[in-house]
């Protein structure tokens, strides 16, 4: 009987220090991961862009003989799924905030970076630019997504080209279903014509998953990187 | 059941102490590489699209 109890006991410390360790491991160790893992795809972006490779450059060569008739012809090379393509900065959410934007949105893509639905416009582009990240956990890139409003800089480069958007709505709260904010003129943003938008999601509430935050931006300006950084990254 | 673990490590209480720092060690590492990361996606924070892919 001593023994049963004893085992009994045991059993129930291990657990709770396992649950402990796995809270530790939620909280902190995801955020430590991913801070490496983002710093990782934003060296690999830098050391593509300095070798002049940049695959999905807005500049890429006319596409000699092969145009697919379908194509414009300034329409820039698909991302490869799962890779970094662009850095996106948001002052609002820190002066060093930057992230990096991966193709998709798959749970491994988004431990590494924000991500880019593929579904949607490439950034810059006729259409909706859609990324999904984090609000919690692995880096916590969205912590402070309800603090956005519309006028801020939502700004991006993809190497070649900065690209400036401006938020034009508050947080929008909805549904995980609600499918059409990410379409390519989102009618409740209150956009009625076509355009160059973004939509950036997020889980709401902060730690649960039964609603997404969404915010809206149209593009406001594009500057080639040799003319500097922006002026809403400017200090 | 650490009383019956204790009792089947050998040596004499130092290294007994060393060896099981060692495998809790190992546990903790087996759990943060492998454990953890399969039950983290369970829990409802990687939520974030609207498509849900």
């Amino acid at each position: 009987m001593r023994v049963v109890v004893r085992t009994f006991s045991e059993l129930c410390i291990t657990v709770g220090t396992v649950i402990v360790l796995f809270v530790v491991y939620v909280l902190f160790w995801t955020g430590v991961k991913a801070d490496s893992a983002m710093d990782d795809q934003i060296a690999q972006l830098q050391e593509q862009w300095a070798k002049g490779s940049v695959t999905a450059g807005p500049e890429a060569p006319t596409s000699t003989a092969t145009g697919s008739p379908g194509a414009s012809p300034e329409e820039p090379a698909p991302y490869k799924d799962g890779k970094p393509f662009a850095v996106m900065y948001i002052p609002r959410l820190g002066f060093t905030w930057n992230k990096p934007v991966l193709e998709g949105t798959k749970t491994g893509t988004l431990k590494k970076g924000l991500g880019h639905y593929a579904s949607t416009a490439q950034l810059g582009q006729e259409g909706n630019f859609a990324v999904a990240g984090h609000r919690r956990t692995y880096g916590d890139p969205f912590k402070d997504f309800p603090r956005l409003r519309p006028g801020d800089a939502v700004v991006l480069t993809d190497g070649a080209t900065w690209f400036t958007y401006r938020i034009d709505t508050k947080p929008y709260k909805t549904l995980p279903s609600d499918i059409a904010v990410i379409d390519p003129v989102p009618r409740k943003s209150g956009y009625t014509r076509e355009g160059r938008y973004l939509t950036l999601t997020t889980c709401e509430p902060e730690w649960g998953h039964s609603h997404r935050l969404i915010v809206w931006a149209h593009l406001d300006a594009t500057q080639p990187v040799e003319a500097g950084k922006p002026e809403a990254l400017r200090r | 059941m650490y009383g019956w673990i204790w009792r089947h490590l050998p040596g004499n209480t130092w290294a007994r102490a060393l060896i099981s720092l060692v495998l809790v060690l190992a546990v903790v590492y087996v759990l943060f590489q492998y454990v953890f990361p399969w039950a983290e996606p369970l829990l409802p924070f990687n939520d974030v699209t609207v498509d849900n892919q």
